[in-house]
């Protein structure tokens, strides 16, 4: 009988997330999902295609945080087993998903996973080489546009002072008029007041 | 494709479909693209597209790019570029579609604080603002025990706070209008002191106050369509409010509205608009927004302005340049002239426009001059076409003194 409910449960996910190449899933399946379809996901899981394995982990991050929490323990099985794939994305995915059932965020220490871990702790080495040898020119995070001065140093602390390309001899003509509209502006404003 | 690329031809393998295929080359193809990004910052614009056409080949590529990316913001020294690329590439995937907040709000931090997590989720996967869920954040944060800044500072959601607040027209119910207000302050004015290991952490809350205001006042004046001479009546206040950065970046959102209208140049009759002399005293005070206000200022002067005759359009212009000469004032220079230089090789902008530019510069600054500038400047000013008609006879005007200048200074780039 588990067999047969195994074979129902791959055709169903083979449907469900073999028919495209793309890996985006939209986590349609997580509506038909429960306790008992997950263990008996877990017990197929090897035997799916590697795009099907990618696109159930992937589907995780739909599940609403209360069904998270509930089914925590057949999350983590199907993680536990996702990996030891064979395939080096299913367990990179697997291991960067360990946590996410039982606290809801990833894991960023891929250190598990002999297989997996030389791949990133590499990339991790080299880039992080490159991210100190380029600290002179650092971009700034998108939100400190908005901060002000203090708020902006506790983030980033002091920023070098611009190159100077030229000295101005002459303030732009924008200066001039800046002059004349602040003098409009309080003439209006007086007016206003008046009338 | 593994052999291609364990020789170290990563750059040979342009298909990210294939190269997606396999976590190791993937992950070196993927070092290629950051380290591409890095190394040259004044590129930063197309080495990040570059970077998330290809993260975002996949969900899979993603969550790992993503938590690489996570991991080397942690940097002390040159972490924020990585933030800020992966805030690119989050922006990215957005605008195609995908709904990637679940992975964000996993990568952040936000799962120690449900509810604040569950607010902001649902904000941001739908892209819209609701009461209930700011009710939600509102509370938090008053609380005496907030949650951490960085969850607000969401770039997503500071974007659509700045939307809800100095869009004009857009409608607030009056009951929570300050719970938004008070957010977006918080957002940009509080900050966590630095305590030692241990002690509990000190939030510095000193400029919460006037910044909230500052937002309330222009708010007032953006969110109603207001007449020419009641908003020249408020110009003294905007400028003074205009110094905290969140209120110059909501004014920068307003005249972006405001001004992108078809018939906006049509109906103004004053030489500049207001809207656009509040883009000076923006560049004046904020150079973080320079980047911004530039991608307004080339939108405008390139935008067609078919219903307008062709002398005033050519003023309208004109216009636009006198803003890009006040931006390179205050000190946004490479990227202005890189912009000017690329419209005059292209051939496409009438050439009095690139006459025009080239004179207010040189009217406006002296030497000494840098290399780059020079390198960059001078072949716009020995152009015949562009200055033939602004050279005088001896060697007293504005283009020969640069010329003559730079010849005797920098020989050795020109």
């Amino acid at each position: 009988m588990a067999n047969v409910r195994d074979s129902d449960t791959s055709l169903w996910l083979h449907n469900k997330l073999g028919i495209s190449n793309d890996s985006w899933t939209g986590g349609s399946i997580c509506s038909q999902l429960n306790a008992e379809v997950l263990r008996n996901i877990k017990d197929c899981f090897p035997d799916l295609q590697t795009q099907v394995k990618l696109k159930l982990l992937l589907s995780f991050f739909h599940i609403p945080r209360r069904n998270t929490e509930e089914w925590r323990i057949e999350l983590e099985q199907i993680l536990d087993v996702a990996v030891s794939d064979s395939e080096l994305w299913v367990a990179m995915l697997g291991e960067a998903l360990k946590t996410y059932p039982s606290v809801g965020s990833l894991n960023t220490e891929i250190a598990d996973l002999d297989e997996v871990r030389p791949i990133f702790t590499d990339l991790i080495t080299d880039l992080r080489k490159l991210v100190k040898k380029q600290a002179d020119h650092v971009m700034l995070p998108m939100e400190c546009h908005y901060l002000n001065k203090g708020a902006l140093t506790s983030v980033v602390g002091q920023q070098p002072a611009p190159i100077k390309h030229f000295t101005l001899k002459k303030k732009p003509k924008s200066a001039l008029l800046r002059a004349e509209l602040l003098q409009k502006s309080s003439d209006v404003a007086l007016n206003l007041k008046k009338s | 494709i593994k052999l291609i690329s364990d020789a170290g031809f990563q750059g040979e393998i342009t298909s990210i479909s294939t190269a997606a295929q396999q976590l190791e080359v993937f992950s070196r193809v993927l070092k290629t693209s950051i380290g591409s990004f890095l190394t040259n910052p004044e590129e930063w614009q197309k080495t990040s597209r570059e970077c998330a056409k290809m993260v975002c080949h996949g969900q899979h590529t993603y969550v790992y790019s993503q938590v690489i990316m996570n991991v080397l913001a942690r940097e002390p020294k040159g972490g924020s570029s990585m933030k800020r690329l992966s805030q690119e590439i989050t922006k990215c995937a957005q605008k195609s579609g995908h709904d990637i907040t679940p992975i964000t709000m996993a990568l952040n931090g936000a799962s120690a604080y449900p509810q604040a997590c569950q607010a902001l989720t649902s904000m941001l996967c739908r892209n819209t603002l609701n009461p209930a869920d700011i009710s939600v954040l509102f509370r938090n944060y008053s609380a005496l025990d907030p949650p951490p800044i960085d969850l607000i500072r969401t770039p997503q959601f500071l974007e659509l706070l700045i939307d809800s607040l100095f869009k004009s027209g857009v409608k607030l119910n009056p009951e929570h209008k300050p719970k938004y207000i008070y957010l977006l302050a918080y957002a940009a004015s509080v900050w966590e002191a630095q305590v030692k290991k241990g002690q509990k952490r000190c939030l510095n809350k000193e400029d919460l106050k006037p910044t909230v205001q500052a937002i309330e006042t222009v708010h007032n004046v953006c969110n109603i369509n207001k007449g020419s001479s009641e908003l020249m009546a408020e110009l003294a206040n905007l400028y003074q409010c205009l110094r905290f950065p969140v209120v110059a970046v909501g004014i920068v959102r307003w005249v972006e509205c405001t001004v992108t209208e078809p018939s906006y140049f049509k109906l103004s009759t004053e030489h500049c608009p207001l809207h656009m002399a509040m883009l000076d005293e923006v560049v004046n005070n904020h150079a973080l927004l320079h980047n911004q206000v530039l991608d307004l200022l080339i939108r405008l002067f390139e935008s067609k302005q078919d219903e307008l005759e062709i002398l005033v359009q050519l003023e309208m212009r004109k216009m636009v340049l006198d803003r890009m000469v006040s931006l390179l004032c205050a000190g946004c220079v490479v990227p202005v002239v890189k912009y000017i230089k690329q419209c005059w090789q292209k051939g496409d902008t009438d050439i009095s426009l690139i006459r025009y530019f080239v004179t207010e510069v040189l009217e406006a600054i002296g030497p000494p001059y840098s290399s780059e500038f020079v390198h960059l400047f001078m072949p716009m000013v020995e152009n015949d076409e562009i200055t033939g008609t602004m050279r005088g006879d001896g060697e007293n005007d504005p283009v020969s003194e640069f010329i003559v200048y730079c010849k005797a200074n920098y020989s050795a780039i020109i």
